[in-house]
């Protein structure tokens, strides 16, 4: 069965089909081959509302939310504009910025594509400029898009915490010590990069200018403390807090700002719905397949073919990182995790490992998956953005991914480079 | 992909006579639910949270609002997408095929997605009915819950119709199209933000 429901799952994907039809599709071939005619499909219907069902889940068209009215207003630029001013004169420091401000902007939006399209389109023309190449630019641009992925407030870990009743809080303090490390190795390649292509330093800013930057990027730089903050204080619960950031987008681009008139909110509103609705029908779609195959036992089924039960709890990291490692390449993140972890399910409750170093694992996996060719979907997005072919997109991205790679791998020997603020947040 | 929609009018049907006009009043319709159904979800969500640290208790129903309003985003949305030809996919496969083999496999993918999406829109209406007959209610509001559901059969139909649509629009013109809406090649419509 399980061989079955893959194989034309597969097929439909490949076919370019919306990524909803697989799910569905899936589902549908497992209900029928489970109870062996059309008598349950009500049922799957059901599991697909049950699937949106979750209250946690409203935190993800709230994050989409603040994260389109900040891209559209003026919060993006201004936290560029800051990082600039500090670290633009060192050496690789236009890249370095580039990376940073991609961290910050991940910590207010969620979404690797924004921060491609927030970050990437006003720093890819001033980095080629300084003399930077464009396949080192956009690989820079693409992978470190991806930090977003680790950095709270995540898209990604509120699925997989949804998916895994995992606590979503946890995790997205667990994201902040990889990300952050992902960074510093970005930053000293950028560093080596610049040194070795002899690209030249911008000018200094004054610390007059620095102070001018940091006054104008206050306000935004109030979304990391609410939602970092927030939820490091346990003052609020991850939708709680973005709610509060919808609340404080708001203000700042309508009422400080006055980037903003209240019909770009109900067009930004409208934009939001639209994303929410894609990324909602695939959760209902992926909740009504994990729900069949689960009840067919499939996963054990998979698990036990692997062996992956004589694997210790290293090995069945390793199995799980290379699984969404090589699912992301093809596959929308999203729907890679909804697909895959219900199947490791069982195995990581029965091994006893920490659901949070898991669910790190594989963001991180999911994060390096979704900029690796051939079909990581940051690439495309990438492309279509910055109007470039596949080939100069890629060109640039193998020492990234080995970096990323190398921290996976630290992380599985590790954990407490995720679980140390885990831990000190929520005393464990 | 706003500059290539203020081309067209947003909720321009690209359909003949009386059936253009249904289309386009539909459009209008999905559109401001949308919109709508995302604002009164942060209005709800962001009362809530000013409820509880400003007043000391949180809304009564808010949880099942958001319930409600989830349910009408995704399937009023759904059909939007649709639509537009904003559901993800993976094309880098379909993109080197040959022009004639793209339309073929586009009328292909379209007629099996709506075939699917007619048969959730059947499955959802019976689901409905069934709990129609066991009268539960939400518990703060009091509102049935089939009532709530309404939107899904409604938009797998609307989407089933869309995806079927785009079947014969390709089987009538020359060009390949994504949806009803989008032509192939316009690139700017698959910028996902």
């Amino acid at each position: 069965m399980a061989a079955t429901i893959f194989t034309v799952m597969i097929v439909l994907l490949l076919l370019g089909f919306p990524m909803m039809v697989p799910l569905i599709v899936g589902a549908f071939i497992g209900f029928l081959m489970m109870f062996g005619d059309m008598g349950q499909m009500e049922t799957m219907v059901q599991q697909m509302l049950a699937g949106i069902r979750p209250a946690s889940l409203i935190a993800v068209p709230m994050f989409i939310f603040a994260a389109d009215i900040m891209t559209r207003g003026q919060s993006a630029g201004r936290l560029i504009d800051v990082v600039m001013a500090f670290v633009g004169h060192i050496r690789g420091g236009l890249a370095i910025s580039t990376a940073a401000a991609c961290t910050m902007f991940g910590a207010v939006s969620g979404s690797t594509q924004a921060t491609v399209v927030a970050i990437g389109s006003p720093l890819r023309p001033r980095m080629l400029k300084a003399g930077y190449k464009d396949s080192f630019v956009l690989a820079l641009i693409v992978n470190s898009s991806d930090i977003a992925f680790l950095i709270p407030p995540s898209i990604g870990m509120i699925i997989y915490g949804v998916v895994s009743n995992t606590s979503i809080a946890e995790l997205f303090i667990a994201g902040i010590g990889p990300g952050l490390m992902i960074l510093a190795m970005f930053s000293i390649y950028s560093y080596i990069y610049a040194v070795r292509n002899k690209v030249p330093t911008e000018p200094k800013a004054t610390w007059l200018e620095r102070a001018r930057t940091l006054r104008l990027a206050l306000w935004p730089l109030g979304f990391p403390v609410i939602i970092v903050g927030g939820i490091y204080g346990g003052v609020f619960s991850p939708t709680e807090a973005a709610a509060a950031c919808v609340l404080y987008a708001m203000v700042l681009e309508v009422v400080v700002f006055r980037s903003m008139s209240l019909n770009d909110v109900y067009q930004t509103a409208k934009s939001t719905g639209l994303i929410t609705a894609v990324v909602f029908i695939l959760v209902a779609a992926g909740a009504a397949f994990s729900w069949v195959i689960s009840f067919a036992q499939v996963p054990q089924q998979i698990l036990a073919a692997v062996g992956i039960s004589e694997m210790g709890p290293i090995g069945v990291l390793f199995v799980i990182s290379i699984a969404f490692f090589i699912g992301c390449m093809f596959v929308d993140p999203i729907v890679v995790i909804l697909i895959l972890v219900p199947i490791f399910a069982p195995v990581v409750k029965s091994v006893g490992l920490d659901p949070v170093l898991v669910g790190t694992i594989i963001t991180l996996q999911v994060a390096i998956g979704s900029a690796t060719p051939p079909f990581g979907c940051d690439i495309f997005t990438a492309m279509a953005v910055f109007k470039r072919p596949y080939i100069d997109v890629i060109r640039g991205t193998p020492p990234f991914i080995l970096m990323l790679l190398g921290l996976a791998v630290a992380l599985i020997f590790f954990p407490q480079i995720a679980l140390f603020l885990r831990d000190l947040a929520f005393a464990k | 992909m706003m500059e290539n929609q203020s081309k067209r009018h947003a909720h321009e049907s690209s359909l003949p006579g009386i059936l253009g006009i249904v289309d386009s009043a539909i459009s209008r319709v999905e559109s401001f639910l949308l919109a709508v159904g995302v604002l009164l979800m942060a209005a709800n969500t962001v009362a809530n949270v000013v409820g509880r640290f400003v007043l000391g208790n949180s809304i009564f129903f808010s949880e099942e609002l958001n319930r409600i309003l989830i349910i009408l985003i995704t399937f009023a949305g759904i059909s939007y997408a649709a639509r537009h030809g904003r559901h993800i996919r993976m094309s880098a496969i379909y993109d080197v095929l040959s022009p004639r083999t793209r339309k073929i496999l586009m009328v292909f993918i379209a007629l099996v997605t709506a075939l699917f999406m007619f048969l959730l829109c059947f499955y959802a209406v019976k689901y409905i009915g069934t709990q129609a007959t066991r009268g539960r209610v939400l518990p703060s509001l009091q509102i049935p819950v089939w009532m709530i559901l309404i939107w899904a059969p409604v938009g797998f139909f609307m989407t089933g119709t869309q995806y079927l649509l785009t079947a014969i629009k390709n089987m009538t013109s020359k060009d390949t199209y994504l949806s009803t809406y989008v032509l192939e090649g316009y690139d700017q419509d698959e910028i996902e933000v």
